[in-house]
């Protein structure tokens, strides 16, 4: 996201076709074990030899604090390489755009287009000569703005005073306004020859009704050449308060070097609190939409409120919609819909708990001809799957997974950055991940099954598709695979 | 979408001095050893966390499909996830699932990988579960048929109905006259119709062997422990003669190309391609390592020339990129694309002269030391952040090696950059920037089509 059109989403065709040029698939969904779980262990000697001793994972020692301005700040010292993240998460995302759709966007975007005595290019160039990267972003909660540099105070100390101006200091130049306006006016348009895009935007409009997430963060074709200054500033001094932020930074600093930069932040920001809560939605109507398209596929979601991010059931919801289709493999949805009939390349559902609730959705692309049989599987599996709940083995290993993939989701600096990110951002515990990760594994298979219930039905679903009007075929008919049994990784 | 800047960079990340400091503040070693076999491991140590990766590379991709057969490669690889002799089909997907790892395949023209990503104490199950597909395939019929559904299905979400996409692979079937570089990974239509059950097992066979490939390991672990393992699992496995694969090479002046598309897009853009060496095929290095500076002065960042010139200052395109990927087994292309400007009503035509422009200031000037440092800073730092993620760092070794390059070539890498002047810029623009290395393609909706 160092340039402006990463988030702005034009995604140019010559790039996507070189990023595509490797042609990725995703993990082919794991089939049911046609044997036991100790037949599978005999034939991997790997397997049979595992430790049972719980697997090594990095400590985190998050240190927390509030700057004199109020804004929370999380800290995670990592010195093995010389360099550090640092990552700013506003309550400034396009749910707080109020009737201007686009507004938070455009503001986080035009942050760096001038400060006092610098123009854009200087900026960037002032960043680039440093080795450093400057990047923004709008998501529905939140406006991010972050800074990934070089931890030697030759390179650093510079990097952070344009970082503290470029925060505190830009100067919204009208020029800059008028270009990215119509860089957003230009993406806008080749949305419209993105059947999933089409897709994903009329299903938050059907599941929001009125409520600010309603809208996509790019803003509308409508909405986004009314934007001016005036508005962005107002918006600015609101939401790029220091009581609106949460600063999250890891790498090779020391306590003291910490707090001096957080500080420095902290007080280049506009003085003020964090906004309000956003309200919560009330609950859609169940409908069936179709967009017409002259794709090959037809573009299929489900969705339905799902959760925010403080919910109880956040971990029993998680594991069960790890059984169901999370993580997309080896899952209840792409087993029958992918592996034992080839209708798709690939189909996921996901929680997605955000600071109101968030939605829940499955998605899948298929051949047009067989799509509303598809959907019909679709509804079917979530039906039965709600009904019965997961059966024990399901739980089990899904429970090892998570435990498994732990260790994973803080290896690098990066992803440490994000963990506190969201840690701040949704007022979670400093122990979340500990939390969460025990919690998973005292779960039953009623304590899933009860969850799922509270919070989804097979017969509320918005759905959305995107494709041809054509003939529909039968499907075909699922292949005879043995069903699943537990398989044969040791417990830890 | 990979930024050009960090392309160019990424394969930049082994133990070298930094001026002012080190690259790493703790000792990252590297190590490699071959198996009797031939089985190539290098191994990485990176002891931030207990996690490790392994990736395995076999040195074949679509590039080496001959006529009639494009796509196979891509095909062979959704099959090595069927079964092989201790597993059955998505079997080792299963497991790996449980423990909790990351798994993924990718494909592209110059090489098929596989890769795990797992707690380290896990590491031998994806030895096993590799060195078991490595020779012991199954590649059951059934499974076969369903399977080329999804990659059927997988061309039409992919290419068919992405128009940028399915631009690009007619434009690169055009800017390599000669070379297998032209053939789609995910291969073409017609081809992926009659594809059958025995093209892939013959195709594995033919070069699916450890004497064929290299595996890579970054993580916690410790040299002595990964050679046990390698030994132990791939060390029984036997080498296999694998046919002699030529480096794609391509005509340097095939002539000024041009090609007129239309897609089912709502904006018009343009794609210009000029056939250059990689690092592989280059004479001398030095050329490629000005190539790789080019390509960060047109486009290494929002205050590259692209960037500042048209998109800013002229306000000609509402976006442009430009890129070279140096580290291929063949000669390879180096890439400009871009979209008008609509709203200013900017054209195709004047877009072509923007970027020529552009080129042309290259070749009469040369970059100015000042503009060359903010590059090279970026290279410098990018060396530090590319060691933040251990799969990019087993993905460079790994890329690099199966191309016909030493991972330790990446040791003299900043040398390299460092050791090319403004004049060397200069005259690499002057000898790759021509007309007649050129392919030019506008591509335009679908509406602007003449009746014909």
């Amino acid at each position: 996201m160092n340039k402006r059109l990463a988030f702005v989403g034009l995604i140019f065709a010559a790039h996507a076709g070189l990023a595509v040029s490797e042609v990725q698939q995703p993990v082919p969904a794991a089939q049911p074990a046609s044997q036991s779980a100790f037949v599978a262990a005999d034939r991997l000697e790997s397997l049979a030899s595992l430790s049972k001793d719980s697997l090594a994972r990095r400590k985190l020692d998050i240190q927390d604090w509030k700057t004199a301005e109020g804004a929370r700040v999380l800290f995670v010292e990592a010195h093995e390489l010389p360099m550090f993240d640092l990552r700013l998460t506003f309550a400034a995302g396009s749910s707080r755009d109020g009737d201007v759709p686009g507004l938070a966007l455009l503001t986080n975007a035009m942050l760096n287009e001038g400060i006092p005595g610098k123009d854009v290019t200087a900026i960037a160039e002032g960043f680039e000569g440093l080795g450093a990267d400057f990047s923004n972003g709008t998501y529905r909660d939140m406006a991010l703005v972050s800074l990934r540099s070089l931890s030697m105070p030759d390179k650093r100390e510079p990097a952070l005073a344009l970082f503290g101006q470029v925060l505190g200091q830009p100067t919204f130049p009208e020029e800059s306004l008028v270009r990215i306006r119509n860089q957003l006016l230009a993406g806008f348009e080749q949305q419209q020859q993105n059947p999933a895009k089409l897709a994903s935007h009329d299903l938050f409009r059907q599941l929001y009704g009125t409520h600010p997430y309603n809208h996509p963060s790019d803003g509308t074709p409508e909405s986004v050449p009314g934007i001016g200054i005036k508005q962005m500033q107002d918006f600015y001094a609101r939401a790029y308060a220091a009581g609106n932020v949460v600063i999250a930074l890891v790498g090779d600093l020391d306590r003291q070097e910490a707090e001096a930069i957080a500080a420095q932040v902290s007080s280049s920001l506009p003085k003020g609190p964090a906004l309000p809560p956003l309200p919560e939605p009330a609950k859609p109507v169940a409908e069936r939409h179709r967009i017409e398209f002259p794709s090959q596929q037809t573009h299929l979601l489900f969705a339905q409120l799902g959760i925010t991010r403080a919910d109880p059931d956040y971990a029993a919801l998680f594991l069960g919609n790890q059984i169901l289709g999370g993580g997309g493999f080896g899952t209840r949805l792409m087993e029958e819909v992918r592996e034992k009939r080839g209708l798709t390349y690939g189909i996921y559902s996901g929680f997605t708990p955000m600071a109101a609730k968030g939605p829940f959705m499955i998605n899948l692309q298929t051949r047009a001809d067989q799509s509303e049989g598809t959907l019909e599987l679709v509804r079917q599996l979530v039906r039965d799957y709600l009904e019965q709940g997961p059966t024990q083995a399901e739980l089990e290993r899904n429970k090892r997974e998570i435990a498994g993939s732990f260790p994973l989701s803080m290896a690098s600096n990066a992803d440490i950055a994000d963990q506190l990110g969201s840690i701040g951002f949704y007022n979670l515990p400093l122990t979340f991940l500990e939390d969460f990760m025990a919690q998973i594994q005292t779960l039953t298979v009623q304590q899933v099954k009860d969850a799922l219930n509270r919070h989804l039905s097979a017969n509320d679903f918005v759905i959305v598709s995107a494709g041809p009007t054509v003939d529909q075929q039968p499907l075909p008919p699922p292949s005879d695979k043995p069903i699943e049994e537990p398989i044969g990784v040791p417990e830890h | 979408m990979i930024r050009p800047i960090r392309y160019s960079v990424a394969l930049l990340l082994t133990a070298i001095c930094l001026p002012g400091q080190a690259a790493t503040n703790v000792e990252q070693r590297t190590h490699e050893f071959t198996l009797d076999n031939g089985l190539k491991v290098v191994v990485r140590e990176d002891h931030r966390a207990p996690v490790v990766v392994s990736q395995l590379w076999y040195k074949v991709g679509s590039s080496f499909e001959t006529s009639g057969l494009t796509g196979l490669s891509h095909m062979l690889e959704h099959m090595m996830f069927k079964g092989s002799k201790k597993l059955g089909p998505g079997e080792a997907s299963r497991i790996l699932r449980e423990l909790g790892a990351e798994e993924n395949a990718f494909t592209g023209a110059d090489f098929t990988a596989y890769y795990q990503v797992l707690a380290r104490d896990r590491l031998p199950v994806a030895f096993e579960l590799e060195a078991d597909r490595m020779t012991g395939l199954s590649l059951p019929p059934d499974e076969f048929k369903r399977e080329h559904e999804v990659v059927t299905e997988e061309r039409r979400l992919r290419t068919d109905d992405r128009p940028s996409a399915l631009a690009f692979e007619r434009f690169e079937s055009l800017a390599y006259p000669s070379s297998g570089y032209r053939n789609p990974t995910i291969g073409w239509p017609s081809d992926l119709q009659r594809m059958t059950i025995d093209d892939a097992r013959t195709w594995y066979q033919s070069w699916y062997a450890p004497n064929n490939a290299t595996l890579v390991v970054v993580g916690d672990v410790q040299l002595a422990d990964v050679r046990n393992l390698a030994e132990h699992y791939f060390g029984p496995l036997q080498r296999r003669t694998i046919p002699v694969a030529k480096q794609p090479l391509e005509l340097n002046e095939a002539g000024e190309r041009r090609l007129t598309l239309h897609v089912r897009t709502q904006l018009p853009s343009l794609l210009m391609a000029f056939n250059v060496p990689s690092l592989a095929t280059v004479k001398d290095a030095h050329q490629a390592n000005a190539l790789r500076l080019l390509s960060a002065l047109l486009d290494g960042g929002y205050s590259a020339r692209l960037s500042t010139n048209l998109e800013r200052g002229e306000e000609l395109v509402s976006q442009v990129s430009a890129w070279y990927d140096a580290y291929t087994r063949g000669d390879t292309l180096f890439v400009i694309g871009a979209s008008p400007n609509v709203q200013k009503n900017h054209t195709l035509a004047e877009v072509e002269a923007g970027i020529w422009r552009e080129l042309d200031a290259l070749r009469q000037k040369p970059p100015t030391q000042q503009e060359l440092e903010r590059v090279r800073a970026q290279v410098i730092a990018g060396l530090v952040y590319e060691r933040d993620s251990i799969t990019q760092q087993a993905s460079s070794i790994g890329r690099m090696e199966t191309v016909g390059l030493s991972w330790r070539l990446m040791d003299q890498e900043l040398q390299a950059l460092e050791a090319v002047t403004p004049e060397d810029i200069q005259a690499a623009a002057n000898t790759f920037f021509t007309r007649s290395r050129m392919t030019l393609a506008h591509v335009l909706p679908l509406e602007s089509k003449p009746n014909e």
